[in-house]
């Protein structure tokens, strides 16, 4: 009886496993006419930080263009991505955004394996033929906050939870303290890494490490509203991340630097109908408005909406670059030269690993 | 009120009926939930049953899913046959993908059937050696077990961090803590869309059966785990017989751990086993240890994971509601084992 | 005229099995009634019942003439009825007093010296010596039994069962115990007595009611009926109650032991001194109260505890130190029938073949097993022991009480020892089961083997062995000719008093 189990039970798996191999590509085909978007995101829906961001965009583009879209939440950053991108391209989905860095193996993996689907991967560096990396210069608008961070100071501290020591973080801190020491040279910036993108509990206890040590603003980087809840309970000023946090800090917030993802989303899909869809980097900015900074709150000092305003139009006319020389790191050695100023390819690449004078912190 | 009475004994065809029952009970109550999310329960469990079946990928999905569930249940089931409660599978898949990984980093190039062969038995060496520690413990001091394995799963799970943040950094990442990837050769070929681990897995399961009924060893296991006092009277060395099936029940775990980091991760993470070391002991449980069983339950239980991720991009459900609904069914499933071994009197005052 | 205690088609059952049948049971106050029966004739669960412990599935029990449903130990407790189990529910670390308090709802309020008051008119009463001040693990076995029936008393009971008392009491004991359950009858008190023993039966029950499958047989008074139609009323057939002694003459000493020494895991003595010499086609029978050695001695001649000190020589060969595969590998076949039938002797979950190859299997060559002579010598067993199994292939755990030993019996007798030790090998079994088994030990004699017999009841003990070693806290009280010692001298040694004898 359970010899003759285990026999059919082999036997069903092979043959399973054999037409498998037959008749493999034959799913996503039919779909030629329209397309389907699936969106891989790191945390839930409704985090109030990253994955919010990229969903807003999601909404955006389907009321945009009425597509069909599918979403996998709290991905993690591991093989279960590519399964992942996998069960969206079974299910017919022929563009695929893969909103993390560390999904960035798991997404050129499945792009080889699945040629005929476009898939674009935010913050990453890798590309294909039918995989892009798509981003912004974020550190544009988190200079800006970093101007309303450093007039908000009264003990000259900052404290910044920040979850990885890798480039797009670091670019984000060096901005923020540029930002901050552009209106107040005494201000220095204290980061703390977490080491994860989701979890609200884990960067709550960074921030309220960072406020034991004497910070009165606290700034961010993670998906969640974590740290903001932090600097509300302890009756301090904060700055958020990716979605306006008025709600979940209403007495500690002034702004966050954000994502707009929708236009760039509605471009890329409209392409991709009109088969005009090529894979070229992204790299929003201030100007095209896929990042932005939430207009300021009544918890801003004053004065701080006219400075930002400055600043703003600044950087709009190319006056300032931000990343100009004279630049030193934070051991007091000169990285960038006076009158120079980093290239795209100093910004985005693998090098830019050192942090700006004024941040209390180093790259492990 | 009502009391509970343990049952002597139970026909086959009562306890197939109660499973039955429990699984109805299941659908019917989680269907409950879908009406309230505005879903139609029997379109989910439609789509869910096409998301685990519905085409060859996603039978392959399943597939890959019940291999280090069946495997690392092997590894259980000797353990628990023994009645030594082997909670650290998850350490020892762990442990036996970090030194299959060591090989596959420092000698990626060599010839690809050697270094498989190598990281396959570092698996099994990385893996049996993590649970020789409390088998010799217990063996010698009878500590307890089930405290010492699962403790050792946060060593091994913060010792793969640390490998991951630290020493084995991928300097390509930039700064992004991951281990760098194998080389092609480190990598399990496919055989039917499916890498080999499943031809490993069949290969194991007839071992297994094989070991457990038809070897001293496998008798010596078996009267361990029924007395002690019988062993120690029949003669055996109870020592060398714990130590070694736990060596060997470790080893299975760590090649679950070596085809997964090898075939599946292409490389070392904290993700690698997946938490498959503790699904697994209720794919043994339910399994009856019994290898062919755990077979089939494992391949119904990957059917359930994998069902219950589709019907979350198919339907739009959340992930919690996805995950509710397979934890009520396990609840179902589980709590009928309870109805099976007791009976409920209803008592009339 | 109704009975004061009445119970009237009593039925229980437990899954398939009908442990009782339509039982009646009639009990007056002022009287001795014996409830006897094999084992699984359904006595404990009548008494269960009556007990409230167990809720029958249908039938009535009427105390004083009312209907009352026993629904809960409690509300048995209430209408005076009383317990006292084989088992006895003692806490070990309080002394006497603060156990008959235990559970009592009026205790906390009272004066200590006015309960020890109570507890001593109690004792006057019904001849109960009892020390209240003394700890529980300070007190022997019939101590602790006493204690239990204080127990009940104190709690006003006026019925009490009492489920095989004798079992664990040495002859004087069972005297002085039988002395107190006479003080209850002329006290005005029911006693159920619960016992397979005829001859206490006839010693001292007024009426006999015998069950036999889960049904009443019938029921009778001491004066009309005799232990063999008691006996063959259990069993429902003829049987012979005298066991052969076969006249053998004594072959050369196989075994000689010498001031056997050994201490237990908390380091206290349980063998002080162990001297004998066995013979072949001699059976030497050991006595004592349960716990003073007997599984110790024969462990440590299986090989199986570690002593330390004396020796050990089977043949001139020591056999100190040596593990059973060491003893079996000199070539000694040796066999053990351990006291803890599925906790040591058999694998409770196995099926028989499974069974049959634990003691050899490891002499197989190569790392695989074959069950395939195993199986042909379980079908041979199965037909010569005449053991009852669904098939060779069931559990162990599915055979009654009897057939499990046959089996254990049967894998031990396979081997053709030269040395056979048997530890309680009739505890808990049928009368059938019994004889059967004295029959196979003599068997086994009369074909040269040495035999040591650890046994309780006293009768069986001078009606089979040539000779009789009564041990007492690890030490050997002395060893007695079977044929000329007497029960009430086996009774001394068993509580304490040495004698010089040795035997022939």
């Amino acid at each position: 009886m359970k010899k003759m189990l285990c026999l059919f039970l082999v036997v069903m798996m092979v043959a399973l496993l054999g037409t498998g191999c037959g008749g493999q590509e034959s799913t996503p085909a039919e779909q030629d006419s329209t397309v389907k978007v699936g969106f891989v995101y790191v945390g839930p829906v409704g985090d109030g930080g990253w994955t919010d961001a990229h969903n807003e965009g999601k909404l955006y583009m389907e009321e945009q263009l009425q597509v069909e879209t599918v979403i996998k939440e709290n991905v993690p950053e591991g093989p279960e991505c590519e399964k992942v991108i996998n069960d969206m391209i079974d299910q017919g989905c022929n563009i695929i955004f893969a909103t993390s860095f560390g999904f960035m193996d798991y997404a050129e993996k499945a792009a080889n394996n699945h040629p005929d689907v476009k898939i674009l991967h935010c913050s990453g560096y890798k590309s294909s033929e039918n995989m892009n990396n798509y981003f912004g210069r974020m550190y544009e608008s988190r200079y800006l906050s970093g101007i309303v961070a450093g007039m908000r100071t009264e003990a000259n501290k900052i404290g910044y939870v920040a979850a990885y020591e890798i480039p797009e973080v670091i670019r984000g801190l060096n901005a923020f303290t540029l930002g901050v020491r552009s209106v107040n040279p005494e201000a220095v910036v204290k980061v703390k890494w977490t080491h994860t993108w989701y979890d609200p509990a884990k960067e709550k206890e960074a921030a309220k490490a960072l406020l034991a040590e004497g910070v009165d603003v606290i700034a961010q980087h993670q998906d969640t509203t974590g740290p903001q809840q932090a600097a509300e309970e302890s009756g301090v000023w904060s700055i958020g991340y990716n979605t306006d946090m008025s709600e979940s800090a209403p007495t500690a917030y002034m702004t966050s630097p954000i994502w707009h993802w929708g236009p760039y989303y509605v471009s890329q899909v409209k392409a991709v109908m009109d088969g005009t869809w090529k894979s070229e980097a992204f790299l929003g900015n201030l100007k095209d408005g896929t990042v932005d900074l939430v207009p300021l709150t009544e918890n801003a000092p004053e004065g701080a909406q006219e400075a930002v305003e400055k600043a703003k139009a600044e950087i709009l006319s190319g006056e300032n670059k931000i990343f100009t020389g004279p630049l030193k790191d934070n051991t007091g050695e000169l990285r960038v030269k006076e009158g120079i100023t980093m290239t795209d390819e100093e910004l985005f690449g693998t090098e830019f690993m050192w942090l700006v004078e004024g941040v209390e912190g180093k790259v492990e | 009120m009502f009391r509970l009475v343990k049952r002597s004994e139970i026909s086959r065809k009562k306890s197939i009926v109660i499973r039955l029952l429990a699984i109805l009970l299941a659908f019917t109550a989680a269907g409950i939930l879908l009406l309230t999310l505005d879903l139609n329960p029997l379109e989910v469990y439609a789509s869910m049953i096409k998301g685990a079946f519905g085409s060859a990928y996603r039978v392959r999905e399943v597939v890959i899913k019940t291999v280090p569930l069946v495997i690392t249940s092997l590894g259980i089931a000797i353990a628990f046959k023994m009645l030594f409660w082997n909670i650290g599978a998850d350490g020892q898949i762990l442990m036996g993908a970090f030194a299959a990984s060591y090989v596959a980093l420092n000698y990626g190039d060599l010839p690809r059937f050697l270094l498989l062969l190598l990281m396959f038995v570092a698996g099994a060496l990385g893996g049996g050696l993590w649970a020789l520690i409390p088998g010799f413990f217990r063996a010698q001091w009878r500590t307890n077990e089930t405290i010492i394995t699962l403790m050792m799963n946060y060593v091994a799970l913060k010792w793969i961090t640390y490998l991951q943040y630290g020493p084995w950094k991928d300097p390509q990442a930039m700064g992004f803590p991951k281990i760098p990837n194998f080389t092609a050769n480190a990598v399990l070929p496919k055989l039917f869309g499916v890498h080999v681990g499943w031809l490993i897995m069949l290969l194991l399961i007839v071992i297994i059966h094989v070991f457990l009924n038809h070897t001293k060893k496998g008798y010596e296991i078996a009267v361990l785990g029924e007395s002690e006092n019988t062993a120690l009277y029949a003669g055996m060395n109870v020592k060398n017989t714990i130590v070694s099936a736990i060596f060997l029940s470790g080893a299975l775990c760590g090649i679950a751990g070596m085809i997964e980091a090898s075939a599946v991760s292409n490389t070392l993470s904290v993700e690698v086993s997946g938490g498959v070391g503790y699904t697994a002991i209720i794919t043994t449980w339910l399994g009856a240890l019994k290898p062919l069983v755990i077979l089939l339950v494992s391949l119904l239980f990957a059917a359930l994971l994998q069902g219950g991720s589709f019907i979350q991009t198919a339907h739009g459900i959340p992930e919690s509601t996805a995950l509710l609904l397979q934890g009520m069914i396990l609840f179902f499933v589980l709590g009928s084992e309870f109805f099976i071994r007791y009976r409920v009197i209803l008592r009339k005052e | 005229m109704m009975a004061d205690i009445a119970m009237e088609g009593i039925t229980k059952t437990f899954g398939k099995v009908v442990a009782n049948k339509n039982i009646d049971l009639q009990v007056k106050y002022g009287e001795i009634h014996a409830l006897l029966g094999e084992n699984g004739a359904g006595k404990s669960t009548l008494v269960n019942v009556l007990s409230g412990i167990y809720i029958p599935d249908s039938g009535s029990v009427y105390i004083d003439g009312k209907e009352t449903r026993l629904n809960s130990p409690r509300i048995a407790a209430e209408v005076g009825i009383g317990m006292i189990h084989q088992h006895f529910k003692l806490v070990e670390n309080m002394n006497a007093r603060e156990n008959i308090l235990l559970g009592n709802k009026k205790g906390l309020l009272l004066q200590k010296e006015k309960l020890n008051g109570e507890i001593v008119a109690l004792s006057e009463r019904f001849g109960l010596k009892i020390n209240p001040d003394q700890k529980v693990y300070d007190m022997t076995v019939g101590e602790k039994q006493k204690l239990e029936i204080m127990k009940v008393l104190f709690r006003g009971a006026n019925i009490l069962i009492l489920d095989e008392p004798t079992a664990v009491l040495t002859p004087q004991e069972t005297e002085n115990l039988f002395e107190i359950i006479q003080k209850m009858k002329d006290e005005g008190c029911a006693v159920i007595f619960i016992t397979h023993k005829m001859n206490e039966v006839m010693m001292i029950a007024d009426r006999i009611t015998v069950l036999r499958k889960g049904e009443t047989v019938k029921t009778l008074t001491k004066e009309e009926t005799s232990p063999q139609e008691l006996a063959e009323l259990m069993v429902g057939h003829k049987v012979d109650l005298s066991i052969k002694r076969p006249k053998t003459e004594k072959g050369r000493v196989l075994l000689e032991v010498k001031d056997l020494q050994a201490v237990n895991e908390e380091g206290i003595k349980t063998l002080r001194g162990i001297s004998f010499k066995l013979a072949t086609r001699e059976i030497l029978g050991v006595a004592g109260l349960a716990g003073n050695g007997q599984k110790e001695l024969c462990e440590a001649l299986a090989g199986l505890y570690p002593i330390t000190g004396g020796s050990i020589e089977y043949l001139g060969e020591s056999l100190v130190g040596k593990s059973p595969r060491e003893i079996s590998s000199l070539g000694i076949s040796m066999s053990f029938v351990p006291e803890d039938r599925l906790g040591m002797g058999l694998v409770a979950a196995m099926d028989m073949v499974d069974n049959f190859i634990l003691k050899d299997y490891y002499k197989q060559k190569g790392m695989f097993v074959d069950r395939k002579q195993a199986r042909e010598k379980a079908r041979q067993a199965i037909k010569k022991l005449d053991i009852s199994t669904p098939g060779i292939n069931n559990s162990i755990r599915e055979l009654s009480g009897g057939n499990i030993q046959k089996v254990l019996l049967a894998r031990e007798l396979n081997s053709n020892p030269s040395l056979l030790i048997t530890a309680y090998p009739v505890r808990g079994l049928d009368i059938n089961v019994s004889y059967k088994i004295y029959d196979l030990i003599n068997e086994e004699k009369e074909k040269g083997v040495a035999i040591l017999y650890v046994g309780e009841d006293l009768d069986v003990l001078l009606e089979l062995c040539d000779r009789i070693m009564v041990l007492c806290h690890g030490e050997v009280m002395g060893i007695l000719d079977a044929d000329k010692a007497g029960k009430e001298e086996l009774g001394l040694l068993m509580s304490g008093e040495k004698t010089d004898k040795l035997g022939d």
